[in-house]
């Protein structure tokens, strides 16, 4: 052999090498998810079904949060919680005071391999984004999560109202506030500034979907509620409907290094320590079962059949003493992570009803004495066994906006409230109860749902009610009766609870905004002075000066008491000594991606 | 014969189609509107009339009971309005876990509940007799929720003899390991109520004319129990399991959901909870259409089991 030829072969050699090296190496990265590493995690009720444009409960939300993926997300650690790219490259570049987005979207994130790709890999593209934002106001498919687009974007709700007239959604037809710059650039043409946006594109509603994979799995209603095929980390592998589900690590995943920083919470050290440099995802598979019975979850939990449970009602005391782990349980190595919950509830009075409506004096103190006779610590102890905190400020902790210092005016004080009620006329006759000012009766009527946690609370507001000498009627009804009451305005009061769909304050503070009556505002107040700086704060992003409107409006609140600003509940996770670095995220759904897990044993 | 049944048959449609208006009615009264909680937590009245639109709710009742007719008459009751599955899809999937824990249910209930009534209507008023009606009382006195929960707790985590729950995807192994518990707790919880029924149908033959000219002919026992007492007591106790067998298209709801199976049961609750109207009227329909049927084959029983019995 010659020296020549032998220096080819050489060349030849190596040139296979490296071609089989870069070969291997992105399987070898898509291959950190290890089969042998199985999650066994619960859900307490069943899930609808996993098309992100309708999935409306927690449980498929935590499913399509496995299997799709949205632009942002949350960094696992940072609290409050802080957006971070997923599909895009960076944080949207926001300009013209907050109306228009640019995002970039990465290369190379392909969708899980489906017939419907016709045996060739499909690229996500940002036009698959906009696709699945239409699908969010197409009338047909009436998806609960129109809200995330209405009024915001130019020329969509013409396009919506178009296909509303005509029947037929023109999914072709160009929306001008959605402007492609190219496959993996999209601009946002908004109609007025909105600093959400990015948190909105959070949200698995707005995951992505691929067009084709929608006209050939759907239902007569356009739903894919059986079929997800997704980019995100895991593929349905197996599904019994409302028993069992089966999410596989997805082999095509681009994965990512677990690179979070610690946070404020001493135990981040120990999972920044645990975690760091760690490909993700690790865990190979995720097997859910249903359990819809505290005592099954229970007693699933402790014979260590389910890696992962979530602690509620009435199961918090077999496992925690003060919000803390039971001693023999820590002793096994069962690990506790306790949040309070992005959540508010909150007491609302309808201010259209004749008897507690209004803004006359005698109304307001009509309202601010209930107020003063409620004590929210007495409902988390008997209602929700201590887990719970109490609030001063409608915006919770853990949410943008939040305040710790702030302290409301109200507090628990019932001679006041009596004597509020005497000085604005509200009389006591013989039989102990008092009178409205004009001398006719007084009788409120509190409205609850018809189970054991709203039977406990009509108990609850019947004693506040009778502590001011006030006839309290209860008024037990079936959620979607109470629900419909309440979007017509025809409840007087009612004990409503709210959680973020994103972790802004103005999630919260649209709760008592005038023109949202007949949506979220429940208790159909329409206060000017409120509705100006909650108009005035939406073009504003966080900052000391949108704070400040804040403080402003929960002052307004309490000086017109439309609502009794409540509690925030704890979410207690458990899990077992074989879970390692996890923590519960406030927003996220599921975190089975961000940790890992010890093997299970043959 | 064939006239009979096909009479039958024919009468049952005023009582299928009062059974139609009745839950037509009903959900329309008291069920609540679905699209209040289809439209999520941001919904807008706009909304709200969409699904309205969506899922024909908003149509006239007259319009929404014609449809309703149609549906029965295709047998094709379209998707549930929580999950887009298709109702037959619904009914062909939860059907066979309720029915692996229900079918054996209900034949060792029938079959060891006759067993033991024998025995015990045969030596009526001794103390064994006594001893069984009184636990018998008690058993019946205790709700089944304590039963599942105690045997929940004792025999499955603290004995570790059961699973605590599950279900899987084979026949065998839902039968032979997740079913065998919420069997037994079945059994438990029915076989009291079953026992002193059939007691008292033995008890009226055992004080019967043919069975003192048995005994004085000399047959056995056994004999004259299992077969001429048992034949001639079976008209009331085949009345008994017939009317009960519909209950198996309901399934076992508080079982089903402490056991996590994933029957039918559990769907019904779900169901209304969810005011999806397409699976709660499929079901209804199914089952009152199933009652007429099994009280159709129990009067063709009556004739298998006593020929003097005349179909008319």
């Amino acid at each position: 052999m010659s020296c020549r030829l032998f220096f080819r072969l050489c060349r030849a050699l190596s040139l296979c090498l490296t071609l089989l090296c870069l070969c291997v190496w992105p399987l070898q990265q898509a291959q950190a998810a290890d089969p042998e590493k199985i999650l066994h995690a619960v859900f307490v009720a069943p899930e609808n079904g996993f098309d992100p444009a309708i999935s409306r409960d927690l449980y498929s939300a935590q499913v399509v949060q496995s299997i799709f993926e949205t632009l942002y997300t949350y960094d696992y650690l940072a609290r409050p919680a802080k957006l971070a790219p997923q599909t895009a490259e960076a944080l949207p570049e926001i300009t013209d005071g907050g109306k228009t987005y640019t995002i970039h979207l990465k290369k190379g994130i392909y969708f899980y391999p489906d017939p419907a790709f016709g045996g060739k890999r499909r690229e996500l593209t940002m036009a698959d984004y906009v696709y699945s934002f239409k699908r969010l106001l197409d009338p047909k498919l009436a998806s609960p999560h129109s809200w995330l687009f209405e009024g915001k974007v130019v020329g969509f709700d013409e396009l919506a109202a178009q296909a509303k007239k005509t029947g037929h959604f023109d999914y072709n037809a160009p929306v001008a506030g959605f402007e492609l710059l190219d496959r993996y650039t999209l601009r946002v043409h908004l109609k007025h500034p909105d600093f959400n946006l990015g948190m909105i594109l959070a949200h698995e509603p707005t995951s992505a979907v691929a067009h084709e994979v929608v006209e050939k799995y759907r239902d007569v209603a356009g739903q894919v509620m059986g079929h997800p095929v997704g980019t995100g980390a895991y593929y349905l592998a197996e599904w019994v409907r409302g028993s069992r589900i089966v999410l596989d690590a997805n082999p095509g995943y681009r994965g990512f290094t677990w690179n979070f920083q610690a946070g404020s919470d001493p135990e981040d050290q120990a999972i920044v320590a645990a975690m760091k440099g760690k490909r993700m995802p690790q865990i190979g598979r995720v097997d859910i079962r249903v359990m819809v019975e505290d005592q099954s979850r229970w007693l699933s939990f402790i014979d260590k059949q389910v890696d992962l449970v979530e602690l509620q009602g009435p199961l918090a005391p077999k496992a925690l003493i003060n919000g803390k782990l039971r001693p023999e349980l820590a002793a096994q190595g069962i690990q506790l992570s306790r949040i309070i919950d992005p959540e508010i509830s909150y007491n609302y009075w309808n201010m259209q009803d004749p008897v507690v409506g209004g803004l006359t004096k005698e109304k307001i103190a009509l309202r601010r004495a209930i107020a003063l006779a409620y004590n929210p610590q007495e409902e988390i102890a008997i209602v929700w066994n201590g887990e719970a905190v109490p609030l001063e400020y409608p915006i919770p902790p853990g949410i943008v906006g939040y305040d710790p210092d702030y302290r409301s005016s109200v507090h628990y004080n019932p001679r006041l409230a009596n004597a509020l009620l005497d000085q604005f006329g509200y009389k006591k006759g013989a039989d102990g109860y008092r009178t409205l000012p004009d001398g006719k009766p007084l009788t409120i009527t509190y409205s609850a749902r018809a189970d054991s946690n709203g039977r406990q609370q009509s108990e609850i507001w019947k004693k506040v009610y009778n502590s001011l000498g006030i006839r309290m009627k209860d008024n037990m009804m079936p959620f979607p009766d109470l629900l419909k009451a309440e979007k017509q305005c025809e409840l007087m009061s009612r004990n409503s609870p709210w959680i973020a769909d994103y972790p802004d304050a103005d999630n919260f503070m649209q709760l008592f905004y005038g023109p949202n009556t007949h949506q979220n505002n429940n208790g159909c107040s329409q206060i000017p002075e409120y509705d100006a700086l909650y108009a005035a704060s939406q073009k504003l992003p966080d900052s000391p000066e949108r704070n400040l409107l804040y403080h402003k409006m929960a002052r307004v609140l309490e000086v017109y008491a439309p609502i009794r600003v409540g509690y925030a509940r704890y979410r207690n996770m458990l899990a077992q000594p074989n879970v390692i670095g996890y923590k519960k995220h406030p927003i996220l759904h599921c975190e089975w991606l961000y940790f890992d897990m010890k093997k299970e044993k043959k | 014969m064939a006239a009979y049944i096909l009479r039958r048959l024919w009468q049952m449609l005023p009582t299928l189609l009062g059974v139609v208006v009745l839950v037509f009615l009903l959900f329309n009264w008291v069920g609540g509107d679905p699209a209040y909680i289809l439209a999520g937590k941001m919904s807008n009245p706009a909304q709200i009339a969409n699904i309205r639109k969506q899922l024909g709710i908003d149509e006239s009742y007259w319009v929404q009971l014609w449809i309703f007719v149609k549906q029965i008459v295709t047998m094709d009751f379209g998707a549930s309005w929580s999950t887009g599955e298709t109702i037959s899809h619904v009914l062909s999937t939860r059907l066979g876990p309720s029915l692996t824990v229900l079918v054996p249910l209900t034949i060792l209930e029938t079959l060891i509940s006759i067993g033991l009534a024998l025995g015990v209507a045969y030596v009526r008023g001794s103390l064994t007799d006594r001893m069984v009606m009184i636990a018998c009382t008690v058993g019946m006195s205790i709700s089944i929720l304590v039963y599942i929960i105690v045997f929940q707790y004792v025999l499955a985590y603290k004995f570790g003899w059961f699973p605590v729950q599950g279900w899987g995807d084979s026949f065998s192994e839902n039968l032979f390991h997740y079913a065998l518990l919420p069997i037994l707790i079945g059994l438990t919880v029915s076989i009291a109520p079953s026992l002193r029924l059939f007691r008292t149908f033995f008890l009226d033959e055992i004080s019967q004319d043919y069975v003192r000219t048995a005994r004085a002919k000399g047959l056995s026992e056994p004999r004259i129990l299992w077969v001429h007492v048992l034949r001639n007591a079976a008209i009331p106790v085949v009345t008994y399991v017939m009317s009960n067998l519909p209950a198996l298209l309901i399934g076992a709801f508080l079982i089903e959901r402490f056991f996590s199976i994933p029957g039918i049961g559990r769907e019904i609750i779900l169901a209304v909870e969810r005011s999806d109207f397409p699976v709660i009227k499929a079901i209804t329909v199914y089952v009152a259409a199933a009652t007429m049927l099994f009280n159709l084959l129990a009067d063709l029983l009556y004739k298998a089991i006593d020929p003097r019995v005349q179909l008319k």
